[in-house]
């Protein structure tokens, strides 16, 4: 399968716990078709804070919304954030400054004020039923 | 299960490196935007029964042109457009900013032709500035102003005003403001054409884009544009452009500078001037401009920075003050250096631009003219000049070599903004003055020349009338200021007070 073809793409967990769900997560107004996105989903704050993601896709841009879903994931408290790598250099260019220069978000529509927002803001659980949340992506 | 490992390995090195470490303004918690409609009902109290807060209102739409009533007689060389730039929306559905710098810029531009004087003024289109104004309220949090739904302010620009200086570059203007990037503007039209990345078609690329770019670039004699921008961090970004604004060259500069704010530098023939006052930024506090304090034990600091290579080449510490704005630096063949400041003794005054937007008027302790000699052994010496001093301007042709005449403002009998014009001679110390009066508001004054000799040529500079309400724009031969304006003219009302200007002549 070409990931990079790929519009919607899920990866599964290894391990796949009886209880898991499944998790929609949309952005919105992605600016063009050039480059990918990256989106990570985190389980917990530990690990979202250590940067070890539970699990991890990549999709084609497409302007307007792209829709992707995480299948299979376990009952448990997550965060999702995401950069469109625009220039398709493998990561996420910023300024001199270290400020971002492409576009990223996170799970919940996390607002993000003069910094990244807290894991709380952008913190979601998944239990007995499926999770959608969505994040209108900062340029 | 390689590819998926890696895969996450390449996220947490993106992601996790470059958004962490964005810069902000301050840690955040929410206020409520209580404290802004608060602010406008206090505002407003306060303008019934003072009317020299006029020029804080705020204007809501923009101004088509029209034909200013003159009195005196326009000099015959005296041909071309007066741009200046200053906040002009301060308040939106019952919530007020909570400090001047805030507002949303706007372009006033002043024509002088053979017909006579003619005004427009035209809001900056910022990216802001657009969305509030389609909204109809505001909609992002600011420096110091918070609001509980702010949209996201992923950076410097997502809030930038433009609205402290517009500078003529390659036939555009270009709106500045301190923190983010520049707006350029078709000086024709007032038109906004679009943020200024400095990186496109260099080798920068996108690494400029939206780095602070401050409102007081320095343009050499020969059109050389030099500027700096800061961050809370304590690091500065140099720029060098060409006289068609394409940048040349970029470095950072590690300073350790905790003041958070930094408005304006110098350069001389061979150096760039960094002073770093002596202010602290309090990180702990949710606000910017409130959270800096004046420090004693802070000295102030002048980085003398190598033109070629835009790296350290020396520092001097000299003791503890606060300016907003320099006049001009320069260098004689021994390597001494002198500049001027309008030196304030403490930060007072940045508070009571915020005291203001209350419409609380309070007494801070003012500037005055200070003349710094740094001498090539390290040994330093300071002289003022009497009299209140601020928004100081020089001839352009003279930007980082010897200077004899020195403009700014003044304040004599008022204790409100300033209320006088005055030249210097930087060498005698002699003022040659000009006071408006209590009853006006009186604005930065530029000069005008294009005979490229002190002493001759104009200057030119507006402002607010309090009691009929109205602003007008003042041309005054330069070797002759104390005689008054040789040409006035009048708008029909006041607008709003503003910060800096250029001459662009015809």
């Amino acid at each position: 399968m070409n990931l990079l073809q790929l519009s919607t793409i899920t990866l599964a967990l290894v391990i796949v716990p009886a209880t898991a769900q499944t998790v929609q997560f949309d952005i919105q107004s992605i600016k063009h078709n050039d480059g990918k996105l990256y989106i990570q989903l985190f389980k917990g704050e530990h690990d979202y804070n250590s940067g070890k993601p539970y699990n991890a896709t990549i999709v084609k841009a497409k302007e307007g919304t792209i829709s992707v879903t995480f299948n299979d994931i376990e009952a448990g408290d997550y965060a999702i954030r995401y950069f469109h790598d625009e220039n398709d250099n493998g990561s996420m260019d910023t300024n001199l400054f270290g400020l971002p220069v492409e576009g990223y978000g996170f799970s919940n529509n996390a607002i993000v004020r003069f910094g990244p927002p807290s894991y709380e803001e952008m913190a979601f659980t998944v239990a007995q039923q499926p999770v959608k949340t969505y994040s209108t992506i900062n340029y | 299960m390689e590819r998926r490992e890696a895969l996450k390995n390449i996220f947490s090195l993106s992601i996790a490196a470059a958004v962490a470490p964005l810069p902000s303004f301050a840690n955040l918690s929410l206020v409520e935007g209580g404290v802004l409609k608060q602010n406008a009902q206090l505002f407003q109290k306060a303008l019934l029964t003072n009317p020299n807060l006029q020029g804080f209102v705020g204007l809501k739409h923009n101004i088509s042109e029209q034909v200013l009533k003159v009195e005196g007689a326009i000099p015959a060389d005296f041909k071309g457009s007066f741009y200046r730039n200053g906040p002009a929306i301060h308040q939106r559905q019952g919530q007020r900013y909570t400090h001047l710098f805030e507002g949303d810029g706007m372009v006033q531009q002043f024509s002088f032709t053979e017909q006579g004087v003619t005004h427009r003024a035209k809001f900056i289109n910022t990216a802001k500035f657009e969305k509030e104004q389609q909204a109809g309220k505001f909609l992002f949090s600011g420096p110091d102003s918070k609001l509980k739904n702010s949209r996201s302010v992923t950076g410097p620009d997502s809030i930038n005003t433009a609205n402290t200086n517009v500078l003529p570059v390659n036939g555009e203007l270009w709106a500045l403001w301190e923190a983010g990037s520049a707006t350029a503007i078709d000086p024709k039209t007032l038109n906004t054409k679009g943020v200024i990345d400095l990186g496109k078609n260099t080798h920068y690329g996108s690494s400029l884009k939206g780095l602070a770019f401050s409102a007081h670039p320095k343009v050499d004699p020969d059109g050389t544009i030099w500027n700096f921008g800061s961050t809370v961090t304590g690091d500065i970004v140099l720029y060098h452009l060409n006289k068609l604004g394409a940048t040349q060259k970029v470095n950072i500069l590690k300073t350790n500078y905790r003041g958070g704010m930094l408005h304006d530098f110098l350069v001389t023939h061979k150096h760039l001037l960094i002073i770093l006052p002596s202010i602290i930024k309090d990180k702990t506090k949710d606000t910017f401009f409130g959270a800096i304090s004046f420090d004693e034990q802070v000295p102030l600091r002048v980085l003398v920075v190598d033109k070629a290579t835009l790296t350290l080449k020396r520092e001097y510490n000299l003791d503890p003050g606060f300016a907003f704005h320099f006049g001009n630096a320069w260098e004689d063949q021994q390597g001494n250096i002198r500049f001027d400041a309008s030196l304030y003794p403490n930060l007072d005054n940045l508070h009571y631009m915020s005291e203001v937007m209350k419409g609380k008027v309070s007494h801070p302790e003012q500037a005055k003219t200070t003349f710094f000699t740094l001498y090539k052994n390290g040994r330093t010496t300071k002289e003022t000049i009497p009299g209140v001093s601020e928004f100081p301007r020089i001839y352009n042709h003279l930007t980082g070599l010897k200077n004899n005449t020195l403009v700014t403002l003044s304040s004599v009998e008022s204790d409100v903004w300033s209320d006088a014009v005055r030249v210097i001679n930087t060498h005698t110390g002699k003022q040659d003055r000009f006071t408006y009066g209590k009853e006006y508001l009186v604005e930065e004054h530029v000069v005008v020349d294009s005979s490229q000799k002190e002493g001759s040529g104009y200057l030119v500079g507006t402002a607010l009338h309090v009691p009929s309400k109205r602003t007008c724009v003042n041309i005054f031969k330069a070797n002759r200021v104390s005689d008054g304006p040789v040409c006035r003219a009048w708008l029909p009302d006041a607008i709003p007070l503003g910060f800096h200007g250029n001459f662009m002549p015809t």
